[in-house]
């Protein structure tokens, strides 16, 4: 559809155009500024960021998934062929090995000599390998994983949410980084240079570059020509062209979608991979951090090109990775680039993505999605607190958690159990921003951060006594969060995404790497009263008992914690309870609806992410002031995806998901044991975080707490007889303000419109109250857990077939709740075709 | 009598397609008003422009006020409350907290009371009174995707209703209803009037739309051709030309 050049329409394209006219113009204009941005390093660096861009939309086009991971695949590739070429080895992922908990228990009764048998870390080819093959098995290698990452990660969920996608491709990223991290430390690898070119300088003219330089810019040119010929001009292409508008329009091509889109996945690991070797290879090196991060700027110019435009995607491309030499020498030369105690401000070529998301994402968001655009689809479901779960729940935990902390817990269980409960906290904001009102925030460790540096800068500085810091140090993330609510008032679901953690990377750097205000080499120190300081050793007698062993950490430091937990968990709590809270959830499954019902959606967003950055804000400086020291270490953006992936494997939407998300962090409780009894190295966090997060995502999206609860209503339904309040008499008889209408009964209305449905509900229904015991599975297979929740199994035959045809559009709406409960992949299919949804079951 | 909305050369555009075409419509407080129109006639279109889910051009006056460039939670909040074709419910709260979403507006004290009191008393009489009047007081404790079709029908509308709006615009309410179903309904959304509701009603049910209301508008093309009560639209030449002729084998 063509829209009419109305003037605001010409003047929202015109504006951008105009000011990227300028800045070329002024570029070209000054000599200096020219040789910089057109430098060979800033050629090479664009050349990686257009590779991983046009493996972004490539698999975009395919098969609708943004992959965050996809910087982390170049880099992955790097790593192998790095390994082929000096050991002539290929590095393995840590398999699971079910005998290696014997062994760990067989040295916790102390005999550490006794070993099993492990899986080889890597398979050998002999000595070192030349390019050639080193290059084609490295690239065999990223072509068998795009394949994986197909059949067993994105094919499962392609039906599934957005969120369920983000998460499952922040799993991806992770868990890579970790496997490398794992297999080569964070060191940097050396990377030997290509053998057909070198570093001899070529002059085109307007700029010199090298050979190596010139030939990946080419490489990619060409790359870019390629797959733009492939996607227009050739039947495969025109097949996902047409699988993108709906799967069936490529089936009447006679292709398979779903070889499409492993097809794509495929060609983009290879094309990213590819040029992730090369200019590792240019660069002579290749580190485990650096590469990931480029997703950024990739996912940015992606989104230039509206994740379909292979030319505006590798322009842009191109700009945001030659941007980065520019706005270095501007740095080092002008004196207008602004400063920051003498020294130029850090990361301000990470803001001109950032500047560029925001810029794209407000010329194109629409403040309410318009007729048509599919929601983000179904989130776990997020229950009420039960009033037993308030009143004895939350205390109960709370002194589970303190005697032990207090007196039994050795000092490393301690500390364990500390990091736990801050992790808690980021946790529980998390649920708040994601789980409530259903929007994707990958920067709460950079609010956490914010408030951190905040309530160093107070404390040991101003000299703001103990708690006044802690509030100040939540309203500069507050400031942040409703900052970043802007953008997310015109998008959502992965734009938002990528916004925020574009949003992270930057503060990442401009702040948190800036050494005006992390306090340089040894961070910034944090007065902390010696109450509850970590550091202090003392013991404390109060009614008889003694608190404190005299060995660190503090365990009032502990306590400390614990009582922020516990105020923050009933502060998030009572929100779901709260009008605000079903607000939230009503924006959460439908922006329209919640408007027309008189939400004012851009405020309530506002609120959620004033709230959810305030908790990570009070997070950010217990983090502080329990470790006395901030460094910039703990809030990275990698955190802030690791804090992330822990809390959807708790369960996104529930304060018990919280809770179990903080048991989960890295540091946390469960790690804790697991490194203290089991000996698990700690690059294993990352790595079970990230696999962690694509099997929740793929197989259980509710999250370990909302799993344990539907398995739990489940099991009471078994063996609980139905009780008169929870039967539902077959024909919900209408109320006595009805009664005056003789033509009333609902039940014949009910039947006689769920039989108008597709014909798999109607057919669900007699075959479900054929057998009770076919009855009692269809609830919990339909299942999304609200029908769970209900008795509908205890009613007579007559009403669990209504119920459980009812349930089954649902189902089909929402596979990804389906396939919680049954465990199967059977609820993905079902979301194809209602038809298929009845067969299955 | 009082007027209640009025819309002055109202036009929708989508791209090159005027789904509305200077529409003039008027409904007047305590009337139930039928909008009909061959289907992509424009009724849809016209809801969503009148409620704020779409640009409009032209004026629109609600209670008086000007309100077409208000956004949509504003005009609800004014009282101009819409059903939807789809339904749309919240699926992840139950019934009557969707009917509560509706009903209850938030302040920032009372969001700052809701911290620390989430479950204080709140007065629930605007949600009994919709629960109550559609008779599905009995599922206010269900989650919406465990009760039927129809059922949700009735929550969509309560929804609505709950906010006690001077005026709801229903989408196509009755659609998939059969002649008894939408009789019974017919005499709902009479009891909705008499409770001081106005309705604007876009239906293809033609036995309820001429048997309820008590005026008419036809639409074809986003353009009026006919206005009047249900005897006299029947009686128009173009009316059975454009709209009952075509639509007479259904």
């Amino acid at each position: 559809m063509t829209r009419p050049r109305i003037p605001a329409a010409r003047l929202r394209a015109g504006v951008p155009a105009l000011v990227v006219v300028a800045l070329l113009a002024v570029i070209l204009a000054k000599g200096d500024y020219r040789t910089n941005f057109f430098s060979g390093g800033g050629f090479a660096l664009g050349a990686l960021v257009a590779a991983i861009a046009l493996g972004v939309v490539v698999t975009y086009r395919g098969s609708g998934v943004v992959n965050l991971a996809g910087a982390a695949v170049a880099m992955y590739a790097a790593y192998v062929y790095a390994d082929l070429r000096t050991h002539g080895d290929l590095f393995l992922p840590p398999l699971p090995n079910p005998l290696a908990p014997i062994e760990g228990l067989v040295h916790l009764a102390g005999d550490d000599s006794f070993t099993v048998p492990h899986w080889p870390t890597s398979v050998s080819f002999g000595a070192t390998m030349g390019f050639w093959p080193a290059l084609v098995l490295a690239l065999v290698f990223c072509a068998l994983f795009g394949l994986v990452l197909h059949v067993a990660v994105f094919r499962p969920l392609r039906h599934a949410p957005v969120l369920a996608k983000v998460v499952a491709s922040v799993g991806v990223l992770l868990f890579l980084q970790a496997v490398v991290v794992r297999r080569f430390s964070t060191t940097t690898q050396v990377v030997g240079p290509l053998p057909f070119v070198d570093k001899t300088q070529v002059d085109l003219g307007l700029f010199k570059i090298t050979q190596e330089q010139l030939f990946v810019v080419c490489l990619v040119l060409v790359l870019a020509v390629a797959l733009w010929a492939l996607f227009q001009r050739s039947r495969f292409g025109l097949a996902v062209r047409a699988a993108a508008e709906n799967e069936k329009g490529a089936t009447v091509l006679g292709f398979s979608a779903d070889r499409l889109a492993a097809a794509t996945w495929v060609l983009s690991t290879v094309v990213t991979g590819l040029l992730g070797i090369f200019v590792a290879s240019v660069n002579s090196s290749v580190d485990p951090n650096t590469m990931p991060a480029l997703i950024v700027p990739a996912v940015t110019a992606a989104l230039v090109g509206g994740f379909t435009s292979f030319g505006w995607t590798t322009l842009a491309a191109f700009a945001l990775g030659m941007q980065v030499a520019l706005v270095t020498f501007l740095g080092a030369n002008e004196s207008w680039f602004p400063k920051a105690d003498g020294l130029p401000v850090p990361g301000v070529d990470l803001l001109v993505p950032l500047v560029v998301i925001v810029a794209v994402l407000a010329l194109r968001g629409q403040s309410l999605p318009t007729r048509g655009v599919l929601g983000p689809g179904r989130l776990p479901f997020s229950p009420t607190a039960r009033p037993w779960a308030l009143r004895y729940g939350g205390p109960g935990l709370a002194v589970v958690a303190l005697i032990p902390g207090v007196f039994f817990l050795s000092p490393a269980m301690r500390d364990g159990l500390t990091n736990t409960l801050t992790g808690i906290v980021i946790c529980l904001s998390i649920v708040v921003l994601t789980g409530f009102i259903g929007q994707i925030s990958l920067a709460q460790t950079s609010f956490a951060g914010l408030s951190a540096y905040t309530v160093a800068s107070l404390s040991t500085h101003h000299g703001w006594p103990f708690p006044l810091p802690i509030l100040a140090g939540a309203a500069v993330a507050v400031v942040a969060g409703v900052l970043v609510a802007l953008p997310a008032l015109r998008v959502r679901g992965v734009h938002l995404a990528i916004a925020t953690l574009a949003f992270a990377v930057a503060v990442d750097k401009v702040v948190f790497a800036n050494s005006w205000i992390n306090g340089g080499f040894d961070g910034a120190t944090v007065t902390t009263p010696a109450l509850i300081r970590s550091q202090d050793t003392d013991t404390h007698h109060v009614l008889g008992v003694t608190i404190g062993d005299g060995t660190q950490p503090n365990p009032l430091t502990l306590v400390f914690c614990l009582i922020v937990v516990v105020a923050l968990g009933y502060l998030v709590a009572n929100l779901r309870r709260s009008l605000t809270g079903r607000q939230m959830l009503a924006i959460r499954s439908n922006e329209r609806a919640a408007a027309a019902a008189g939400v004012n959606v851009a405020a309530v967003k506002v609120l959620a992410f004033g709230v959810s950055a305030f908790i990570a804000g009070v997070g950010g400086a217990v983090i502080a002031y329990r470790t006395g020291n901030v460094t910039p270490d703990k809030f990275l953006y990698d955190k802030s995806l690791m804090f992330f992936a822990f809390a959807y494997l708790g369960g996104i939407a529930s304060v018990s998901g919280a809770v179990t998300g903080g048991l989960l962090v890295g540091g946390g409780l469960g790690f804790t044991v697991l490194n203290k009894v089991f000996g698990l190295p700690d690059e294993f966090v990352l790595l079970l975080g990230g696999l962690g997060l694509v099997v929740t995502a793929v197989l259980n999206p509710e999250g370990v707490a909302g799993k344990a609860r539907t398995d739990l209503l489940a099991l009471r339904r078994r063996f609980r007889p139905p009780t008169p309040a929870d039967r539902p008499t077959p024909a919900d008889p209408p109320t006595p303000a009805d009664r005056p209408t003789p033509m009333d009964p609902l039940t014949p209305t009910d039947t006689a419109t769920t039989i108008t449905e597709p014909t798999a509900s109607a057919t669900t229904g007699p075959s479900a109250a054929s057998t009770p015991a076919a009855a009692a599975a269809v609830p919990t297979a339909a299942a999304t857990p609200t029908a769970a929740a209900t008795p509908a199994t205890a009613a007579t035959p007559a009403t669990a077939s209504i119920s459980a045809a009812a349930a089954v559009p649902t189902a089909a709406a929402a596979p990804t709740a389906s396939g919680s409960a049954a465990g199967t992949h059977v609820g993905g299919s079902a979301g194809a075709t209602p038809a298929v949804a009845g067969e299955a079951r | 009598m009082t007027e209640l909305l009025r819309t002055e050369a109202m036009s929708v555009v989508y791209g090159g397609l005027h789904a509305v075409n200077g529409l003039d419509l008027r409904v007047d407080e305590g009337r139930l008003v039928g909008l009909i129109g061959p289907n992509g006639a424009g009724k849809t279109s016209f809801i969503d422009g009148i409620s704020g889910f779409t640009r409009t051009q032209g004026a629109i006056y609600f209670r008086g006020k000007r309100v077409d460039r208000e956004p949509a939670h504003r005009r609800a909040r004014l009282g101009l409350g819409r059903t939807w074709q789809s339904l749309e419910l919240f699926e992840d709260l139950t019934v009557r907290e969707n009917l509560q979403v509706g009903a209850e507006r938030q302040t920032v004290g009372g969001f700052l009371l809701d911290l620390v009191r989430p479950g204080r008393h709140r007065d629930q009489s605007d949600v009994d009174w919709a629960l109550d009047v559609l008779g599905i007081a009995h599922l206010a404790d269900r989650m919406p995707t465990e009760i039927s079709h129809g059922q949700r029908k009735l929550v969509g509308a309560g929804r609505t209703l709950a906010a006690r709006p001077a005026l709801i615009c229903m989408d196509e309410p009755a659609a998939g209803l059969d002649t008894t179903e939408s009789e019974q309904f017919g005499r709902r959304l009479r009891r909705i009037v008499e409770a001081g509701v106005s309705i604007l009603l876009v239906d293809h049910d033609m036995g309820l739309v001429m048997g309820v209301c008590d005026e008419l508008y036809v639409i074809e093309f986003g353009t009026r051709i006919a206005h009047g009560t249900p005897a006299e639209v029947v009686a128009d030449e173009k009316v059975r030309a454009a709209y009952l002729g075509t639509k007479a084998g259904t």
